[in-house]
């Protein structure tokens, strides 16, 4: 096991269950719809930091939940911290 | 006495004896010279011990028919050792979950067990000692270590990690540090109490405490007022250790004779695996958690052992600026070898301190901090499963050669590939398609939502028809394509039937709920990818085929029904890939071999037989359709695929059309295209296939192939590719592939218009008599509760339900049953619910609900102690204690879920992942690999 | 003494500049190359390198050190090809050993439709100048003894492409060779200098706080690998890059014994055995995003299991030595080259798996561009403007594993 996920329906879980997926945001500075699109499509926030995040639990309960996790460190910041 | 063999010679061990203390008996330095230090800590002990070279001979008990190799006492060991053949087989593994784990047991460690333990915690304890060699702390927290009897322990502690490693002894780095006759204090002591005559021992710096008065003929303190250590000498055995008064450099050496050295050159806290955990419950105690002492800056000698560096190359590195702790570790490569720094670097840091004047922290610790070896690091891995499709026997009983696609083996051929091609074009024949991903979708914004996912209009797919659907992602790129039915009952609200291909299965489920999620539908999603079986049922004879197996109401072209087959309930949809008339039978998978062999049986009069995928991939392309991820690539917008008719951007907003609408307002760079070649190649009667070849228009470059099946003798061959509009906008039409004349055609130049795939049926001229009876297979769930483990595990296919419907509207169900006391029901989720009974109920507190007979999982039953025994090695996970309870997770590399009861557990698993399975199973409780297929 | 110690080149430090022509964030492969070629082929040399570390200390030092081009599409097939003819003549050209060893590289396939991904790269690559052919399992068999044909009995080797000149050399080296070149005709690199930020003129990048100090600059490169997100965003760029682990491992080091590169998409693993005598085996970047350089025991573990499948020669071999890297990936698996739409800022970035067998194509290609601000052909079509343009790579060859 590497990076354990906290599935809330499951239990805490090899990073290998789950698929990730990234919560996507535009930045209100843009107001084209195309540039809007694009960067939509295509770019990233890529924060160094503390990241909201879904995962997917594959080998499990097979539903989406979110976590928050330090993208620096990989720990998952509990319920209670945030 | 123990015997063993070191290079072919003899040698007796004592009781108790580690292998490097047996070989010093005999006389035997283990690598020809160096300072021991009898604690793991340095090179200077490396054996090849039964084929696995780099043992450190102090960490290993000396045992009874060892085969031991001094292949490090000069060159290296080899690659590939003499075994003929090698066991390709993981060690196994045991998972530990616990409170606190504590690495060493000397005084600190046991001191923190004890203290842990009073604490009322659950504490396991690793000592070196006893064989349990720590590689490495790693996130999760997970602590991996050998237990020293061939096994491999993954020790999971909740709580804390608590390393008390002790301290390593600094090694000597001068000139002649590398003869034999050198040995740590610490190591001086065991050697005497293991009764090893050191001769003559002459203690420089701290002297070991604990060796008996009168073992040693001189001390020498170092440091202030004391004594330098400038050299050893002797000529491979060290003859005496030359000393001077510290710090004077004038000061006359001192030459003092001696057999054995013994030196107490000051400590190193050994806190690697500490410090490759930083962020995690970490605790350092005792040695292990003193701060580093610094050597005195080297004047000549080998620094690091491992790689051979001396001070001179240090110098050497230094000179021509590499200043930095990490420049100078590659750029001489020491601190690279096994002992990963141990002797050099305290060394290196206290020469970059006196060169650069500054002291630098130590190189980052990585794992591994002991080296396993291949298979003990795989140990509790397996390779990835390829599902089987329920008829998996019956195509090898066929004689199919079993290829994998898209996550499942796949009949590639049954060896008949030209005639399981006409088959389909002149005859009828069977393909199986149990693959294809398949979702049922219920919900009062079941529509809405399916539009908005989708880029084709589905308002428009009236009640019992079914249309061709592509998805895409939000950049209008396609991810997959399938067929999506809207079921014909509309009674309870709207419903429907999505597949998706093989490939994309694994994904599909995954990317609606998130849409689902992501626009706030209210929409029930079942999948049904492993419960269903699929068949295709092609060719001109296809429908009286399925007449003769009783299914006398078929459904029209674009349209599906709920039919019985053979005895069997089927839904069948009309659409076609091979270009012929085709009937896409779904159908519960546990049924899918009494409905396959019946129409084989009913089917023999037409010549049918079964097509692989060979045969279909050449069937499709002569009608053009698109393979996703052969023909498509990561750019493949609808207009780029020439798809533009399966979107509607008039429909609203849907996943991907923002993307359409941007990107259509750049020109067209290029099309997927068919190509026909008609002129065989000269001098050659049969092409092979041209997949990848290059496009020319004219000298232009003009693109590649996508799809060629190969040209028979004789014949022109259709092909897939991607063409690049020239310099004016223009699709070539007239192009070379290979040099070959090629012309791109708009269309399939087999059935043009579609006639064979779309043609009007007639099944009444199939006279009643000719149509077979087939016995109608009572439904009954599987009474799991009286099922009892057996001696020798076997799963079975569990017939059940499966309902997805509100949360509330479950709350509810499960509180005030509908189904019988002795089923059992299992919550896998907050919307979904697998129960062991019949789908004869409705869910009161949701009319959406789905509720579909279930025939996905296999499941087995183990006793507790068994079940024990197999999870405590294939399941890496806390399990819960309480009993009853539902878990679910990945066992023995397989999504599984366990559900406890007091003194036995059940096991489910996805039915395509059985076999294999069942194989893991059988070979752990026998404690061997199971991973072959 | 060993023999792979470092005895030729010389690295010589100077104190920072207020103003440089060019000024290179990043002192990797990339960077150095670009100060490298600056110097060597435009005799542009008031260049100053700012690293954060040590120089080669991020992906450069951390990569395994594969060199080859047989990519899936023709602008990269050409791209790479570039970069290893300039790979065979760099120890020629700076005079240094590199360790470059041409060994090939074998792509195994255990389908039928691996077989024709196989095929087909192999035609394409030759057909855009990177020599590749499709082999049979005999051949496979000839070529490297020591694999288990039959794949543990279920990945069996159906046949490979192979490129006979996939090779490796010494990252340190190549590094640290390309750093000499350029500083030796005056560049300055400076280590344990992070930039801190960008110095705006208007909307132009005029150049770069660093710990050091301001420092002017003529143009600004990015060559950073990692966080290249965090300096793009000084510029006001937002980028189509997301940052993944990618780890792998060494053994220690034995008898020289084992031929070529192989690699497998199926098993997702590829090794090969080091100038030293360590079998290298790397794998698929983590699939989340991430920062952390932390290693973990699964990648080894399941790296370990696959390989045994096919090499299962490795199972008494002790593994000595797992490392972490993190990669920039664009969505497209292929690097980001170019001009950025900021005046005075450009990119090389995007180089994910595959930034080592780039270096002098990369650094060769991006001093052109600062030298003669022209796009140059061979990556014009890797210009961040390919995803507004709707012309993304579509390389399926760059989408294994290395």
């Amino acid at each position: 096991m590497s990076l354990r996920i906290p599935c809330p329906c499951c239990g805490d879980r090899s990073v290998h269950e789950f698929v990730h997926g990234e919560i996507r945001r535009v930045p209100d500075h843009l107001t084209d719809p195309d540039e809007r699109d694009l960067d939509f499509a295509f770019h990233h926030d890529n924060e160094e930091g503390v990241v909201t995040e879904r995962w997917f639990h594959a080998q499990g309960c097979r539903r989406w939940f979110e976590i928050r996790r330090d993208t620096r460190t990989d720990r998952i910041i509990e319920a209670a911290e945030s | 006495m123990t015997a063993l063999l070191v290079n072919g010679q003899r040698v007796e061990a004592r009781a108790g004896d580690s292998l490097l203390i047996a070989m010093l008996r005999a006389g035997l330095h283990p690598t020809g010279g160096g300072c021991l230090c009898l604690g793991g800590d340095c090179p200077n002990c490396l054996v090849t011990v039964d084929g696995v070279a780099y043992t450190r001979s102090c960490q290993v008990k000396a045992e009874a028919g060892m085969t031991v190799t001094r292949d490090h006492a000069g060159g290296e060991p080899a690659l590939l050792s003499d075994q003929a053949t090698w066991a390709e087989s993981a060690a196994p593994v045991r998972h530990i979950h616990c409170d606190t784990v504590v690495i060493g047991q000397g005084e600190s460690g046991r001191e923190a067990a004890r203290e842990a333990r009073e604490a009322g915690f659950d504490v396991v304890t690793l000592d070196a000692r006893d064989g349990q060699h720590v590689t490495g702390v790693y996130p999760g927290p997970l602590v991996v270590a050998a237990d020293g009897g061939g096994r491999v322990l993954h020790v999971h502690p909740r709580r804390e990690i608590v390393v008390a490693t002790g301290a390593a002894e600094i090694q000597p780095v001068v000139s002649g540090s590398d003869l034999e006759g050198l040995v740590t204090a610490r190591a001086a002591a065991e050697l005497v109490a293991a009764s090893i005559d050191l001769g003559r021992a002459v203690a420089v710096g701290e002297p070991p405490g604990e060796l008996p008065s009168g073992s040693l003929a001189g001390h020498f303190p170092l440091g202030h007022g004391g004594w330098e250590l400038v050299r050893f000498e002797g000529a491979g055995r060290v003859e005496a250790v030359v000393l001077r008064t510290r710090g004077d450099g004038e000061a006359a050496e001192e030459r003092i004779e001696c057999d054995t050295a013994v030196l107490g050159l000051g400590r190193n806290p050994r806190n690697a695996l500490a410090r490759m955990a930083s962020d995690l419950p970490v605790r350092v105690v005792g040695g292990a958690a003193t701060e580093p002492e610094l050597p005195p800056c080297p004047g000549e000698g080998t620094v690091c052992p491992c790689s051979g560096v001396t001070v001179a190359d240090l110098d050497g590195v230094w000179e021509r600026g590499f200043h930095e702790m990490e420049l100078l570790k590659r750029a001489t490569l020491a601190g690279t070898g096994t002992c990963q720094g141990g002797v050099c670097l305290p060394y290196l840091r206290s020469f970059l301190l006196e060169r650069g004047g500054r002291l630098q922290p130590a190189f980052t610790a990585r794992p591994l901090n002991r080296q396993l070896t291949v298979r003990e690091l795989a140990a509790g891995a397996h390779t990835a499963v390829t599902a089987r499709s329920p008829l998996h026997d019956e195509h090898l009983r066929l004689g199919a050669r079993m290829d994998r696609a898209g996550g499942w083996w796949r009949p590639w051929t049954y060896g008949r590939q030209d005639d399981e091609y006409r088959s389909v074009r002149e005859r009828v024949s069977l393909g199986d398609v149990s693959s294809l991903g398949k979702m049922a979708i219920s919900g009062p914004d079941a529509e809405a939502f399916l539009e908005r996912i989708v880029p084709t209009r589905v308002a428009t797919i009236r009640p019992g028809r079914c249309r061709y659907v592509l998805m895409l992602d939000e950049r209008a790129h396609l991810l997959d394509d399938g067929m999506l039915c809207r079921e014909a009952d509309q009674d309870a609200g709207d419903r429907f039937f999505l597949t998706s291909t093989s490939g994309g299965s694994g994904f599909f489920e995954l990317w609606m709920r998130d849409w689902a999620e992501a626009f706030g539908c209210d929409v029930r999603i079942l999948n049904q990818t492993a419960s269903l079986a699929a068949f295709n049922v092609t060719g001109p004879q296809a429908a009286r085929l399925l007449a003769r197996a009783g299914a006398l109401e078929l459904p029209a072209f674009g349209r599906h029904r709920r039919v019985r087959v053979a005895g069997v309930e089927c839904r069948i949809v009309r659409l076609s890939f091979t270009g012929e008339l085709s009937y896409e039978l779904h159908h519960p998978a546990a049924d899918a071999r009494k409905l396959w062999r019946r129409l084989l049986e009913a089917g023999a009069a037409f010549g049918v037989q079964p097509h692989g995928l060979e045969a279909l991939l050449r069937l499709r392309l002569e009608k053009g359709h698109i393979v996703i991820g052969q023909d498509t690539d990561y750019d493949s917008t609808p207009r780029r695929l020439a798809h533009e008719w399966a979107v509607s951007l008039d429909k609203g907003d849907f996943v991907g059309r923002r993307a359409i609408v941007r990107t259509n307002k750049q020109p067209l760079d290029k099309r997927l295209v068919m190509l026909r070649t008609d002129d065989p190649p000269p001098g050659s009667v049969e092409a092979p296939s041209a997949e990848g070849a290059a496009i020319h228009d004219g000298d232009r470059y003009a693109g590649y192939v996508t799809s060629d099946t190969g040209t028979a003798a004789g014949g022109g061959a259709t092909m897939l590719g991607w063409l690049y509009l020239d310099a004016e906008g223009r699709l070539p039409r007239e192009v070379t592939v290979d040099g070959r004349p090629a012309r791109r055609v708009d269309g399939p130049t087999y059935d043009p218009q579609g006639e064979r795939a779309r043609a009007a049926v007639d099944v009444a001229s199939e006279s009643p008599e000719n149509v077979r009876e087939f016995p109608v297979t009572r439904l009954e769930a599987t009474d799991v509760a009286a099922g009892a483990p057996a001696e020798r595990p076997r799963l079975r296919r569990l017939e059940a339900t499966r309902v997805s419907a509100t949360p509330g509207a479950l709350d509810a169900l499960v509180a005030d049953p509908l189904w019988p006391a002795t089923a059992l029901a299992f919550r896998t989720a907050p919307d979904e619910l697998l129960v062991t009974a019949t789908p004869d109920f409705e869910v009161a507190g949701d009319p959406h609900a789905i509720v579909e007979r279930e025939t996905a999982f296999s499941y087995v039953w183990l006793d507790g102690t068994t079940a024990e025994r197999f999870l405590d090695r294939e399941c890496e996970w806390r399990r819960p204690s309480a009993r009853p309870a539902l878990a679910q997770g990945e066992v023995a590399g397989i999504p599984a879920k366990l559900w406890f009861e007091a003194g036995r557990t059940l096991i489910l698993t996805p039915a395509p992942f059985a076999a294999a399975f069942e194989r893991r199973l059988t070979a752990s409780l026998a404690e061997v690999d199971g991973d072959a297929e | 003494m060993n023999e792979f110690t470092e005895r030729q080149m010389k690295l010589t430090w100077r104190a920072p500049k207020e103003s440089y022509d060019v000024v290179i964030v990043g002192a990797g492969g990339h960077g150095l190359a670009t100060a490298y070629y600056l110097a060597t082929r435009h005799g542009i040399t008031n260049v100053g390198v700012f690293e954060r570390g040590y120089i080669g200390g991020g992906n450069s030092g951390r990569n395994t050190t594969i060199i080859r081009a047989n990519y899936g599409i023709p602008a990269a097939v050409r791209f790479y090809q570039r970069s290893v003819d300039l790979y065979r003549g760099l120890e020629e050209e700076t005079d240094r050993w590199l360790m470059h060893q041409q060994k090939g590289i074998l792509w195994m396939a255990h389908s039928e439709a691996a077989v024709r991904a196989e095929r087909m790269r192999a035609k394409l690559n030759t057909e855009f100048g990177a020599e590749t052919e499709f082999v049979g399992p005999r051949q496979v068999e000839e070529l490297c003894p020591q694999l288990d044909m039959s794949g543990g009995g279920r990945w069996p080797v159906l046949g490979a492409s192979y490129h006979p000149q996939g090779a490796t050399a010494r990252h340190d080296r190549v590094v640290w060779a390309l750093a000499e070149g350029a500083m030796e005709r005056g560049a300055h690199v400076h280590q344990n200098t992070p930039v801190e930020g960008l110095i705006l003129d208007g909307k132009r990048v005029a150049g770069v706080r660093t710990a050091a100090g301001n420092v002017a600059a003529g143009v600004v490169v990015s060559a950073v690998g990692g966080h290249v997100s965090r300096l793009a965003a000084m510029a006001g760029l937002r980028l189509p890059i997301r940052t993944h682990r990618l780890q792998a491992f060494v053994t220690n080091h034995y008898r020289q014994q084992f031929g070529p590169i192989v690699a497998s998409s199926e098993l997702f693993f590829y090794a090969s055995q080091t100038a030293r005598g360590e079998m290298l085996l790397g794998a698929e970047i983590d699939p989340q995003p991430s920062f952390s350089y932390r290693s973990s025991h699964d990648f080894v573990q399941h790296v370990c299991r696959r390989a045994l499948c096919l090499l299962p020669f490795m199972s008494d071999l002790r593994v000595l030595r797992q490392w972490t890297g993190v990669c920039d990936m664009s969505p497209d698996y292929s690097p980001i080259m170019g001009r950025t739409g900021v005046p005075g800022f450009f990119i090389t970035t995007g180089w994910g798996t595959w930034g080592f067998k780039a270096i002098p194509a990369g650094g060769e290609q991006i001093a052109e561009l600062i030298a003669t601000g022209e796009t140059p052909e061979l990556i014009a079509p890797f210009g961040l403007d390919r995803f507004a343009r709707d012309r993304t790579m579509a390389d399926r060859g760059s989408a294994g594993t290395h």
